[in-house]
């Protein structure tokens, strides 16, 4: 690639700055906050006060936590916590044996809580006795007998609040585009091994520098969703974030070895080599959520899903955000290579002009 | 795989009469040990520490660092002395050297393990529940993991300025996932006496081990270059 493609970045910039534009577009207007996924409590139950529901209760078991792995197991007493931070309480209080009546009196219920939209298959019956405000409501459970079968109330929740839809429209995109950075590090990595032209190495450093700048940033997006659908910012029993995490590091890792040579063809090299090596780890983040009944996982799948999890408009809008995504990648790429030409061309100049050094 | 023998022989050979890195080594991983007695007195004193998951994560920290210690220094000293160059005309495939260097420093790396556990028992006063053979063998089989993808990185991180630094930064992150997490969870379960149970960590590690050898055998060649 003797980067014939340099001469049309702008129109990839372009069909970038104007995909965006339309994913903006159509995250206000044609995919808002799925009307089917946010629903106030009293759309979700209609005339609610009064009447004996099922909701999802937030289980706060770990086994139990993420029903795809552990689906044999059996019914277990749903926990019906306020927020996130009853569930240390809750353990507190398995640790002590003291689970009596306390966890099955009035409780606040949050419809958008933590683990609730992962499919959350265990639930409890009760009356409701007062709504509270849009997501919330009170819910009496008179014994944990009342535990039944999940009815799920809520969507899938990928996007069930404001901030969480936007940020999504980002971040999905983002972790698509570090992937793809990835990807060409290795591909330019070996192609540089193959063949000894600099230029392969160039594309294989920028796209790793790039890969990491959009890594960052999912990496940065992905908490304040987290923190919207799941309560928390971050789990570490979610192989789909430590792993990530650690394919990030390893690229920071390639970035430092590269400033840590001055030797171009060493560098060129063995930065080739390790981008081969660190490249296991791309594999593992980007499949960890698709192969979740063998390793804990429940972050959403988003492609290839059998449920979906998307309504069709945010699919078009997210369809559309990875393309931009992609055309803004190619345009940085583009103009990071030329930067980098331009770097080894006054390196040379400087050689030829001072003569040594 | 001659070659790699006779690279190796010639390693552990200089290494036998000097001892300068397996005592690093050692030092170093008595050290950890020594180190993660004082940080949990009290609650060992107590009794109130689940020994188990504290012996696997300590051990592993052990084995991990001590072992990056002698990868770093077996290319290190070779580079310093000016003997790689010397190693590299030799009339030897550029994978068989890797190979020799991988035999030579599994070898010392098994050995301070086997060291190290021993050491954790004796500061500790704990017998592993009885199970300290299995202990070795998951040592062993993650020692074998670590090392492959260990002196890979030990060659790359040697022609840099910061290599003492740069090889750790290189490698944790590399061996978080395929040694580390798995070697700890089944050390654990060893000491309880299921090992056999974790299937998944042993094809795991296994697997991981044949993905870095096949990457180290072939690029090897990249590696070692004049």
């Amino acid at each position: 690639m003797n980067l014939k493609l340099g001469k049309y970045w702008v129109w990839f910039a372009g069909i970038s700055a104007a995909l965006m534009l339309i994913t903006v577009l159509l995250a206000v207007y044609y995919a808002p906050v799925a009307a089917s996924s946010v629903k106030t409590a009293n759309e979700l139950f209609p005339s609610i006060e009064g009447s004996t529901i099922t909701v999802a209760g937030f289980v706060a078991d770990r086994e139990i936590m993420n029903p795809i792995r552990y689906p044999e197991d059996p019914p277990v007493t749903a926990i019906i916590l306020a927020d996130f931070s009853d569930y240390r309480r809750y353990l507190d209080a398995v640790v002590a044996g003291d689970l009596e009546g306390e966890w099955w009196t009035v409780e606040p219920i949050t419809v958008r809580g933590p683990y609730l939209p992962l499919g959350t298959n265990v639930s409890a019956t009760g009356e409701v006795v007062a709504t509270l405000d849009s997501s919330s409501f009170m819910l009496s459970c008179d014994s944990s007998d009342d535990v039944v079968e999940l009815s799920s109330p809520g969507e899938a929740g990928i996007m069930t609040s404001p901030i969480s839809q936007k940020i999504f429209y980002f971040h999905m995109p983002s972790a698509w585009v570090s992937y793809v950075g990835f990807f060409l590090t290795l591909v330019f990595g070996v192609m540089y091994l193959r063949t000894r032209n600099r230029t392969y190495d160039r594309v294989a450093a920028s796209s790793a520098e790039l890969g990491v700048l959009f890594a960052t940033i999912a990496i940065v997006t992905g908490p304040v969703w987290a923190k919207e659908e799941w309560g928390v910012y971050w789990r570490w029993d979610d192989t789909k974030l430590v792993t990530t995490f650690v394919m990030w590091l390893v690229y920071i890792g390639y970035l430092m070895l590269r400033a840590a040579v001055v030797d171009h063809s060493v560098r060129a090299r063995i930065s080739a080599v390790y981008g081969i090596l660190g490249f296991v780890t791309m594999p593992m983040s980007l499949l960890s959520s698709r192969i979740a009944p063998l390793i804990r996982s429940s972050h959403p799948q988003v492609i290839a899903s059998s449920s979906g999890g998307l309504s069709m408009e945010a699919g078009i809008t997210i369809g559309i955000a990875v393309v931009a995504f992609t055309f803004l990648f190619i345009t940085m790429l583009i103009k990071r290579v030329e930067i980098e030409e331009s770097e080894d061309e006054l390196e040379e100049l400087k050689r030829r002009v001072g003569g040594e050094e | 795989m001659r070659a790699a023998l006779t690279i190796a022989s010639k390693d552990l050979k200089t290494e036998l009469r000097s001892k300068e890195m397996i005592s690093a080594m050692f030092l170093f991983s008595l050290l950890i040990v020594l180190a993660f007695r004082f940080g949990f007195e009290e609650s060992v004193s107590a009794g109130s520490v689940d020994m188990p998951d504290l012996a696997a994560a300590s051990l592993w920290i052990c084995f991990s660092f001590s072992a990056i210690v002698g990868m770093h220094s077996s290319f290190a000293k070779e580079k310093d002395r000016e003997t790689l160059e010397g190693l590299m005309l030799c009339p030897v495939e550029r994978s068989e050297l890797y190979l020799g260097k991988v035999i030579s420093n599994m070898v010392l790396v098994f050995i301070v393990d086997v060291l190290s556990i021993a050491f954790f028992a004796l500061f500790f006063a704990y017998d592993y529940g009885g199970n300290g053979l299995a202990v070795v063998v998951i040592a062993l089989l993650g020692t074998v993991t670590l090392v492959l993808v260990g002196t890979l990185v030990a060659a790359i991180s040697v022609n840099t300025k910061a290599r003492e630094v740069l090889l750790p930064i290189l490698l944790i992150p590399l061996i978080a996932f395929s040694v580390i997490m798995p070697s700890v969870t089944l050390t654990g379960d060893a000491i309880a006496g299921m090992a056999t149970e974790s299937v998944r960590e042993i094809v795991s590690i296994a697997g991981f081990a044949v993905i870095f050898g096949v990457v180290g055998y072939l690029t090897a060649d990249y590696v070692f270059e004049g």
